[in-house]
């Protein structure tokens, strides 16, 4: 065999390689997987790079503004709180605790929340129906109030309020893979893999997994906005993070009485939630987007 | 008919059963674990038992701080809760049904963009720091809106309903329309900043509801009759796209439900978050089963009810009724 045809060789990509390139079209979403990116590489290696420790207390610059403002020190960019700790360090570290137990909590949900859902939806009978009941029942739980619960009977403490932000959205969760996994199941390619006698295992594995690929990526999106905003709503009720942890949501709590005295001790952890949440949403729409288009 | 209800309330009573089942572990659990009262000396079941029948007779416990029966006190606060979440629904309904049809009729145009950025805005803002936000507001503008509590503590209303809305028309002859007013003006604030978080949901679901029904073959019909676009939308698709958020928004009640607790508790409103929140501080923990059962009691019937005015009002629904026909 001399033909050569490593020139004009026909090249079939295989359906993730067409979605990334698709993706890669889309300046914006590029963009906002990158800031995200960035943004847990900076909550990972901050105590490196962190220009104050983020409980060095300074009694000679105390409710300094942002430097921008009249009054602001170039040593503290984003001005000091009223007892002279460094604003941007502090926040570098909020975003640690709340970005990560953001995505520990997303991870691990997604992972049982799958298992559980596709579990419920290739069985039949009992399990099923009992499930299907209990689901019924914590779901009309609202989250906060499941998470007070949980943190009441095991006392507040950031690990505690992660493991309740998690049960909490555990039932959610289960209940959209379920509603995803069964609507799949009715499709005809699905009715010819279980007529070629496939075991539920590979039912999963080369039927359905392929096929749920954009709504998961919803469901996964909402979950993690939603631990986002929970983490934060508890660490402001003061049941998450004790001090001297520092998370996005007590930072807000903590000087709630120097609202009138100095509003950015307040605004900047508020717009770093709004800004993680922001960028997760658009990257998540992105390939959202992206997909849809290398499926049709 | 008389089987479809059957069905349902059955489901009804079973996840009800379920609710108590958890409401009594964590009975027990509190008050094993801060030894309240006495310890009970008899087996679980029986226990559970004895306390199914107390809640069947309406007798959730009383608290631990003012001895009041707390199934009463915690219909109260949450009438107010309830009041919130009415009003905010009303008003982002007003605000986000026609920018979700906006959105979905002109999809992938730049109005659909706009649209859907404010919704993701809507979504991302945490609704415990736009009300902080929102408390510095008036702050600025003068004390027309004001920002903590239910009502001017000059009023004094009598509880018949709990609705404050409604107790305080009331008592006209006594306050004439101030007392209404003053109460508008304190729900004002806090209905605002939870309609950020349902305008951005409402909008969505109107958006997909409408594509869907944009998308569908008897709209290609219509089109094909020769039929105007004006007439299309308003007389085929939006009898067919606004009933399906329904069931959508139902779902997220209990979502709606934690974020009026939390804004409740922001604005010092009397309302069940604040009423669960304080008394855990103060460490009356019996609450928590009363206030949860109430909460999770109202969701279980009001899902029922919107079944069944699904079923009354859409077509598509109606089948439900005959599957064992």
């Amino acid at each position: 065999m001399l033909i050569n045809n490593g020139f004009n060789e026909d090249k079939i990509q295989s359906p993730l390689r067409y979605i990334w390139s698709i993706f890669k079209g889309k300046s914006i979403a590029v963009v906002a997987m990158w800031l995200m990116i960035i943004l847990i590489t900076t909550s990972i290696l901050s105590p490196w790079f962190m220009p104050h420790s983020p409980l060095t207390q300074d009694p000679e610059s105390m409710l300094l503004p942002p430097y921008w403002a009249k009054g602001g020190n170039i040593n503290h960019i984003l001005g000091t709180d009223d007892l002279g700790r460094d604003t941007l360090s502090r926040l570098f570290q909020g975003l640690q605790f709340t970005l990560g137990g953001a995505l520990t909590i997303t991870f691990f949900v997604a992972f049982l929340g799958m298992v559980i859902g596709a579990g419920a939806a290739l069985t039949k009978g009992v399990k099923a129906s009992v499930l299907h009941h209990l689901l019924d029942a914590l779901l009309a739980i609202p989250s906060l109030l499941s998470a007070l619960i949980l943190i009441t009977i095991f006392g507040p403490s950031y690990t505690n309020c992660l493991i309740a932000i998690g049960l909490s959205l555990l039932p959610q969760f289960i209940r959209a893979s379920y509603i995803v996994i069964e609507q799949e199941l009715s499709k005809q390619y699905i009715v010819a893999l279980q007529l070629d006698g496939a075991t539920k295992t590979r039912l999963f594995r080369y039927g359905i997994l392929p096929n749920i690929l954009e709504p998961t990526i919803t469901i996964l999106n909402r979950l993690f906005t939603m631990s986002i905003i929970e983490i934060a709503t508890l660490g402001f009720l003061g049941f998450g993070a004790q001090l001297p942890q520092t998370e996005l949501g007590s930072l807000i709590a903590n000087s709630m009485e120097l609202i009138y005295l100095s509003p950015w001790l307040v605004t900047f952890p508020g717009l770093a939630i709004f800004l993680v949440i922001v960028i997760v949403n658009i990257f998540a729409e992105g390939l959202r987007h992206a997909v849809i288009e290398g499926e049709e | 008919m008389l089987s479809f209800l059957i069905r349902r309330l059955n489901l009804l009573l079973i996840t009800a059963l379920i609710l108590t089942i958890i409401a009594f572990m964590i009975d027990r659990t509190v008050t094993i674990s801060h030894a309240t009262t006495t310890l009970d000396q008899r087996n679980y079941i029986a226990q559970y038992f004895s306390y199914l029948w107390q809640i069947i007779n309406g007798n959730f416990g009383y608290s631990s701080i003012d001895q009041q029966g707390l199934l009463k006190r915690g219909l109260v606060f949450f009438a107010s809760t309830l009041e919130l979440c009415f009003v905010a629904l009303l008003f982002s309904s007003l605000m986000a049904i026609p920018l979700g049809l906006l959105a979905g009729l002109f999809r992938n145009t730049k109005l659909d963009y706009m649209i859907m950025t404010i919704a993701i805005i809507g979504l991302a803002l945490p609704v415990f720091w736009v009300g902080v936000m929102a408390i510095l507001l008036p702050s600025i503008g003068g004390d027309i809106l004001p920002v903590d509590g239910n009502l001017s503590l000059v009023y004094d209303i009598p509880v018949v309903t709990g609705f404050l809305l409604i107790d305080t028309l009331l008592v006209t002859e006594q306050y004439g329309f101030f007392a209404f007013i003053d109460r508008v003006a304190h729900l004002i604030l806090p209905a605002l900043v939870l309609s950020f978080f349902l305008i951005a949901e409402i909008v969505r679901l109107t958006r997909h509801s409408m594509t869907m029904v944009m998308r569908s073959n008897y709209i290609q019909t219509a089109y094909a009759k020769g039929f105007s676009r004006t007439k299309i939308v308003f007389t085929h698709a939006l009898k067919n796209a606004l009933p399906p958020i329904i069931p959508q928004l139902r779902l997220q009640l209990s979502t709606i439900l934690s974020f009026a607790m939390t804004v409740e508790i922001v604005f010092n409103l009397n309302g069940i978050g604040k009423w669960l929140f304080i008394s855990l501080k103060s460490g009356d923990y019996l609450v928590l089963p009363a206030g949860m059962l109430i909460i999770t009691g109202f969701i279980l019937i009001f899902s029922i009810a919107t079944e069944i005015v699904m079923v009354l009002i859409s077509p598509l629904r109606r089948g439900s009724l005959y599957v064992d026909k």
